[in-house]
């Protein structure tokens, strides 16, 4: 099945083409790159950006004529979660298309395309994609760990899931950028944060500072929560001013190690109170930030542990918001609506 | 339209017209005000044509004196305690109207708010026109507060300025801020608006852990709920990363029967989340909240619908509002905005917490 996807649910306007879970094209306007030089801050007006763009970056997803809308089976957007006003112009969009060509439209939660987002495949793969030959059964876990979401869940099926543990105030994405804000790092900050966090010269456990983990003890409870190591973070920085570069780095190299350890606390503890509930032993693995190396490192070091097969996805574009990610999910779930009835759903939710 | 100095035959010029219904720009101590007879209907449509406004937004109006106000309020001891202190001054106070004015000038619920400008000119009209007129600002809604004439011409369409009957040119007024607006008609005195003057000191606690401050978030909440529906309520909180502003909003949503994790918006920007309202009869039955930490300037707000949210009487709570205080500060006079900042206290996890209509 031949797809148009759009994902237009935050900062980025991403569209791409994708034939069953292979990823023909995948293109994405990131404006995160665009805003560094803003010194940290997201420059204005997403909508406006979204709406100037999406018919160029669907030209190029198109590859300029390489593939034709009447020879593509459907369409697909996100609906949401995400920001309203940006959700718009991407279903408008969707909308618009899906009738001009007679399409059938298919209908997205942001949050299963990055939770699908390691059953991609390349264009030039071998591998047969359906479920079967992708040698992934269902029930399967997903983690989902990006700026706006951090999120374990149970996927029974595909369409049918279970939230085992959610964040209660910031999503992990959004506790690096602002650890990496708080060293005055720049924006995007967590990914400047695993860069300066790759040079500590000590092990992240000996540096001298000391961070407590979120919720150590209260694994039962299975929430993440990342607004106590903000502050923890901030009495931290201000008992121990950075003097030089290696300072900031052993400091972000300790915020980094707390944050994932958290991560891995509560899924460490969910797996070893429930072995054998689900009888799966997948663990799909998607979201910007889990782009991160140390991160994978230390998922796959727990998912061993635990007898799991860690499921990653297979190119760097597909860990942050992409479209591919959407057209994967799409292909999956075929969640068919009517042009004339879809609309954005800015609090969408998973279950 | 004719335009006029501030000399002797102003009274007399500015009577006549506001007695066949017309509108008069006036100045006053704050900024350029319109003026029109408060008790006819006509006239205070003829305003609102003007102003451009949504119909039951209510109208503030000028009197003379107190004995004038108390023809048309109940001016309780409350008030006539400010009176006494503020007035005549940049002062507008609330209190139960007796429903003497023209329909749309009292709230809904029928409170009535009045003012004396310390303008000696403005007093002297009113005393010779013998009724209260309205006090509301010169600009249209939404456009330019006026120091100067020029600043309301140059942002009105032609059709606005033939609605004008006169003006009476004060010249440049000095930029002072657009008057305190304090509702009397509580027992507690609740302060919707703070402009010049500097009113209650600064309230302020020691939060000593994250459910402190979501308890003092239930508590602000309750002082103003009853404002629900009628006016938006915008509690805009500032402090610097990792204070508990989501935090706030979490003890905010609970004190609103919100049952949903409220999370941190700063990735989406905004988050919605429906909430039953026992209480009013409000059209939005949202909670927006919105983080602008990521946010270039108040510009941003604006693109996601903010002036229409506040329109819609929305409640709202925004995290960083410091960064888009300029936006939020426009809507002053629409909107109850309550400033909360936080700040890290001496230990670990103590907040000091101040908040207030600033």
């Amino acid at each position: 099945m031949k797809i148009l996807a759009i994902d237009t649910s935050c900062d980025e306007t991403a569209v791409a083409v994708t034939e069953d879970a292979k990823v023909l094209s995948n293109i994405i306007w990131s404006q995160a790159s665009a805003h560094a030089k803003f010194g940290g801050v997201m420059p204005s007006l997403a909508q406006r950006m979204h709406e100037e763009r999406i018919d160029f970056v669907i030209q190029r997803a198109l590859e300029n004529g390489k593939w034709q809308m009447e020879n593509l089976d459907s369409i697909t957007v996100t609906v949401g979660p995400g920001l309203s006003i940006a959700l718009g112009v991407g279903v408008n969009k969707a909308r618009q298309l899906a009738t001009k060509y007679k399409k059938p439209l298919i209908a997205v939660n942001h949050i299963e395309g990055h939770l699908f987002s390691s059953l991609a495949r390349p264009n030039n793969s071998k591998l047969q994609t359906t479920n079967h030959k992708l040698n992934l059964e269902f029930p399967a876990y997903g983690l989902v760990v990006s700026g706006g979401n951090t999120l374990f869940i149970l996927i029974e099926k595909v369409g049918k899931y279970k939230v085992l543990a959610e964040t209660q105030d910031d999503a992990l994405g959004e506790a690096l950028d602002k650890g990496a804000r708080m060293l005055g790092l720049g924006y995007p900050g967590g990914a400047i944060l695993e860069k300066m966090a790759r040079l500590h010269n000590v092990s992240a456990r000996q540096t001298g500072f000391q961070l407590p983990i979120p919720l150590v003890g209260q694994e039962k409870r299975q929430i993440f929560s990342y607004s106590g190591l903000k502050t923890s973070f901030y009495r931290l920085i201000q008992k121990y001013p950075p003097k030089n570069k290696q300072d900031i780095c052993n400091l972000a190299a300790v915020f980094q190690d707390v944050a994932f350890a958290h991560i891995e606390r509560i899924l460490s503890y969910y797996f070893s109170n429930h072995p054998f509930t689900h009888s799966t032993n997948q663990l799909l693995l998607g979201g910007g930030v889990a782009a991160n190396i140390e991160l994978r490192k230390r998922l796959r070091k727990l998912c061993r542990k635990h007898n799991l097969k860690l499921h990653t996805p297979y190119s760097n574009r597909l860990y942050g918001d992409n479209a591919a990610m959407i057209g994967v999910a799409a292909y999956l779930n075929q969640n068919f609506v009517n042009p004339k009835e879809i609309d954005r759903i800015p609090n969408l939710k998973l279950a | 339209m004719q335009i006029i100095k501030t000399d002797g035959n102003s009274i007399d010029k500015a009577v006549e017209i506001l007695k066949r219904g017309g509108l008069v720009i006036y100045p006053t101590e704050t900024l350029y005000g319109i003026g029109a007879d408060a008790t006819n209907p006509k006239a205070i449509k003829k305003l609102t044509q003007y102003k451009e406004r949504p119909f039951g937004k209510p109208y503030s109006i000028a009197v003379a004196d107190q004995k004038m106000a108390e023809e048309y309020a109940e001016i309780n001891s409350t008030a006539k305690n400010l009176y006494k202190q503020f007035l005549p001054g940049p002062l507008t106070i609330i209190s139960k109207g007796k429903g003497k004015v023209a329909p749309g000038v009292e709230s809904e619920d029928g409170a009535l708010g009045i003012r004396i400008p310390d303008y000696k000119l403005i007093r002297d009209i009113i005393k010779a026109f013998k009724k209260p007129i309205t006090s509301t600002s010169a600009n249209a809604s939404y456009k330019k507060r006026p120091y100067k004439v020029s600043d309301i011409l140059e942002n009105i369409s032609k059709k606005q300025e033939s609605l004008i009957d006169l003006i009476i040119d004060g010249g440049k007024l000095p930029k002072n801020d657009p008057s305190t607006v304090i509702d009397t008609t509580l027992d507690d005195m609740v302060t919707l608006r703070q402009g010049k003057i500097k009113f209650n000191k600064e309230n302020e606690i020691l939060s000593k852990s994250e459910e402190a401050t979501q308890n003092l978030a239930k508590e602000i909440w309750q002082k103003y709920e009853r404002h629900q529906g009628k006016r938006s309520i915008v509690f805009a909180l500032e402090g610097s990363m990792g204070t508990g502003k989501t935090q706030f909003t979490k003890g905010l949503a609970g004190a609103m029967g919100i049952e949903e994790t409220i999370t941190s918006p700063t990735y989406n920007l905004l988050h919605t989340y429906d909430y039953k309202n026992k209480k009013s009869s409000a059209i939005s039955h949202e909670l927006f909240h919105f983080d602008a930490w990521r946010m270039l300037d108040g510009e941003e707000l604006r693109n996601l619908d903010f002036e229409n949210i506040i329109k819609n009487k929305g409640v709202i709570s925004i995290e960083w509002a410091e960064r888009v205080s300029d936006i939020i500060k426009e809507f002053d006079d629409e909107a109850i905005i309550i400033w909360i900042k936080i700040k890290f206290g001496k230990a670990e996890n103590e907040r000091v917490i101040s908040w207030g209509n600033i």
